[in-house]
């Protein structure tokens, strides 16, 4: 499947991109050294710089040590398609929460993953998922007072 | 000495409260709980419930969060025990002895080591938090801008050197906390940073949203991959093995002892929990006589982790509250609390605020005797609960972890902000990137830079001023040394690393 090597070369590329993205960022700031000390862009300048050189060198490290690293496998397929099948339904809780709050979004949520991806029975995933939703509402609106994000649904309910 | 027993008796007197007791029991509950379950451990368990303690009071809020923080710490190492899957990063050490315990039919004596020596290290760190403390902070009062920010390059650079991680992983930890802890306004000449004019990120990222994703998210997804199955051991447990095992552990002294003095020197020096946990475990294994019976089900496998564990989480707290830096993941959190709450952590704290830091002292004594109780009295709740599928759990799991992000600041960006650090966190620890250096460079890394940026308003530019007298000279370059430490290790010791990395090899596959 995935091994070590392709896996540190695509993390340090990540690493070196947010680096150029920080670097781009400090264009508009003063970088310099001026007489009271440095300027508000000379230390974002300076970690941009050292994120893309570090990045740069993990990656000549897993270049040196390319037979090795190779070899290692560190995600499996098996193991890969479970975090896939149990990540991308959080990505949809996320997606659903924007606009329908997130009560709804967990709810249905909880509803999905447990029914389909753990392959319960309907009445234990209903159970759970109105169960959480309603202690979520309740500890969260009414014991502590924290409202959370919420959707068109509750304002129709009268509880936005 | 003598002015810190009364300063303590005085804390005990504000921690002794009905009030406080309660909020103890809670928060040792609910970090048991956070302990148990993979994929919520003490650093995220902490950041959950930190918008919750925005409206206590302070003395309330840190001891509510402290016991949280040992409640995790003894929750981790039940599931080590009976389950063989680490609640929290600093049990993965409990697991090697302390399953083979259990599969041997001993859980019991297991689990009532591992909770009795934990809570011996505990006691030992606070300890040495109540006798150093005030003395570390009164040195401290005299620290300028100079200091403070010699210090805190200190911490940051004995991180890469005794971290443990690869210095240049290290590196590029420290570097993305300095990066994400820069964006939004500057706070000393009040311009925006890398903020892109995108309008949510001028507040800039809460660290609370990064440890979520990092720590929760992402612990999460690293279970989820290696299938966790929780079964085999039941958590009933027999009262004459307990007995057993409290009348034995007299006989671990040593192993204790020198748990507790690793446990100590790695949660002062910010080596945290977990690296101790795994020295302590090799350092017993090396020296005890009952060496070659390590991880066959060995009692002194399962107390000398703990016991570095426990003493490490604890006196993690001291430089947190003498110098405002933390020793591990957990303690950034905390500090980060802290300055939500309106205090200004530092040596300031011991004059301007006594109730907070000698409650919070005394809590931690009540705190932890607490714990080692509900935490055995509980075993078997919890066992129960984890037979309940993973397939359930992990979902709630999720759905707490997104509404933690959520009531950080009310912002719907915020749950974006958490899925992609849960997926950083994944790669990461796959990869082996360490994760708290990046937690305490987003904390402390806009304090240290304030604290430079102020020195060099003083010395006219010059860094000169970090070598201006012999404390700030002596930190500096010792920070300096640490700095270098990994380049001076490699070129000094070339020749003596490689023998003993092939005796390791040799070891590992005999």
């Amino acid at each position: 499947m995935l091994n070590r090597l392709q896996l540190e070369y695509g993390f340090a590329g990540l690493v070196f991109l947010v680096g150029a993205i920080g670097l781009r960022g400090t264009v508009e700031l003063e970088t310099g050294w001026a007489a009271d000390g440095p300027q508000a862009g000379f230390f974002p300048y300076r970690v941009s710089l050292i994120l893309m050189a570090a990045a740069a060198l993990v990656a000549f490290q897993a270049w040196r040590n390319r037979a090795a690293l190779s070899q290692a496998v560190v995600v499996e397929a098996e193991g890969g398609g479970r975090v896939l099948r149990f990540a991308l339904p959080v990505l949809g809780m996320v997606l659903v929460a924007q606009w329908l709050g997130l009560y709804l979004a967990m709810a249905l949520y909880l509803l999905g993953t447990i029914r389909f991806t753990g392959k319960r029975p309907w009445g234990t995933a209903l159970g759970v998922a109105l169960g959480v939703t309603a202690i979520t509402f309740v500890v969260f609106e009414k014991w502590f007072a924290v409202p959370l994000l919420k959707g068109p649904l509750e304002v129709m309910l009268g509880l936005g | 000495m003598l002015s810190n027993l009364d300063a303590l008796m005085h804390g005990f007197s504000v921690a002794l409260t009905a009030h406080h007791l309660m909020l103890m029991m809670a928060g040792v509950l609910l970090g048991v709980l956070v302990g148990v379950l993979p994929g919520l451990g003490a650093p995220n368990g902490v950041t959950l419930l930190l918008p919750l303690t925005f409206t206590m009071d302070p003395v309330s809020a840190i001891i509510l969060l402290t016991s949280l923080y040992w409640g995790a710490l003894f929750g981790g190492s039940t599931t080590s025990i009976l389950f063989n899957i680490p609640g929290e990063p600093s049990s993965v050490a409990t697991t090697f002895d302390g399953y083979p315990m259990a599969r041997q039919g001993r859980a019991s004596e297991a689990l009532t080591l591992a909770f009795l020596s934990a809570g011996i290290g505990a006691m030992v760190g606070i300890v040495v938090i109540t006798l150093l403390s005030s003395a570390v902070a009164s040195f401290a009062l005299r620290f300028g801008p100079p200091e403070y920010f010699a210090v805190y390059f200190l911490a940051f650079a004995s991180f890469i050197a005794f971290g443990g991680g690869a210095p240049l992983k290290t590196i590029v930890s420290l570097g993305l906390g300095f990066g994400f802890g820069m964006m939004g306004m500057d706070t000393v000449s009040g311009s925006m940073r890398l903020t892109f004019d995108i309008p949510e990120l001028i507040r800039g990222i809460s660290f609370l949203v990064v440890v979520i994703g990092l720590f929760g998210l992402g612990e999460l997804l690293l279970t989820i991959e290696e299938g966790p199955e929780f079964k085999g051991a039941n958590g009933r447990l027999d009262p004459r093995a307990m007995l057993r095992a409290l009348v034995s552990l007299p006989r671990y002294w040593v192993a204790v002892l020198r748990g507790s003095a690793v446990g100590v020197w790695m949660g002062i020096t910010p080596g945290g929990p977990t690296a101790a946990s795994f020295m302590s475990y090799g350092l017993a294994r090396r020296m005890s006589r009952n060496g070659a019976r390590f991880g066959q089900g060995e009692p002194e496998g399962v107390i000398a982790p703990e016991t570095a564990d426990h003493s490490a989480g604890t006196s993690a707290m001291l430089p947190m509250l003498a110098l405002g830096i933390p020793g591990s993941a957990t303690s950034a959190v905390m500090l980060g609390g802290l300055m939500i709450w309106g205090l200004n952590p530092g040596p300031m704290l011991f004059t301007e605020q006594r109730d907070f830091v000698w409650g919070m002292i005394a809590s931690m004594y009540l705190g932890n005797v607490i714990g080692v109780v509900l935490a055995l009295a509980t075993v078997p709740l919890f066992a129960a609960m984890l037979s309940v599928s993973f397939s359930v759990i992990g979902p709630i799991i999720v759905t707490v972890c997104l509404v933690g992000a959520y009531t950080v600041a009310g912002a719907p960006f915020d749950l974006w902000l958490a899925l992609v650090f849960g997926a950083a966190g994944f790669l990461m620890k796959k990869l082996d990137y360490p994760l708290a250096p990046l937690v305490l460079a987003m904390v402390i890394g806009d304090k240290a830079e304030d604290a430079f940026r102020q020195s060099m308003l003083l010395s006219n530019g010059s860094l000169g001023v970090l070598w201006s007298n012999p404390l700030v000279g002596t930190l500096s370059t010792l920070a300096v040394l640490f700095l270098l430490w990994p380049v001076m290790a490699a070129l000094l010791g070339r020749h003596r690393t490689s023998r003993a990395m092939k005796l390791a090899q040799a070891e590992n596959r005999a």
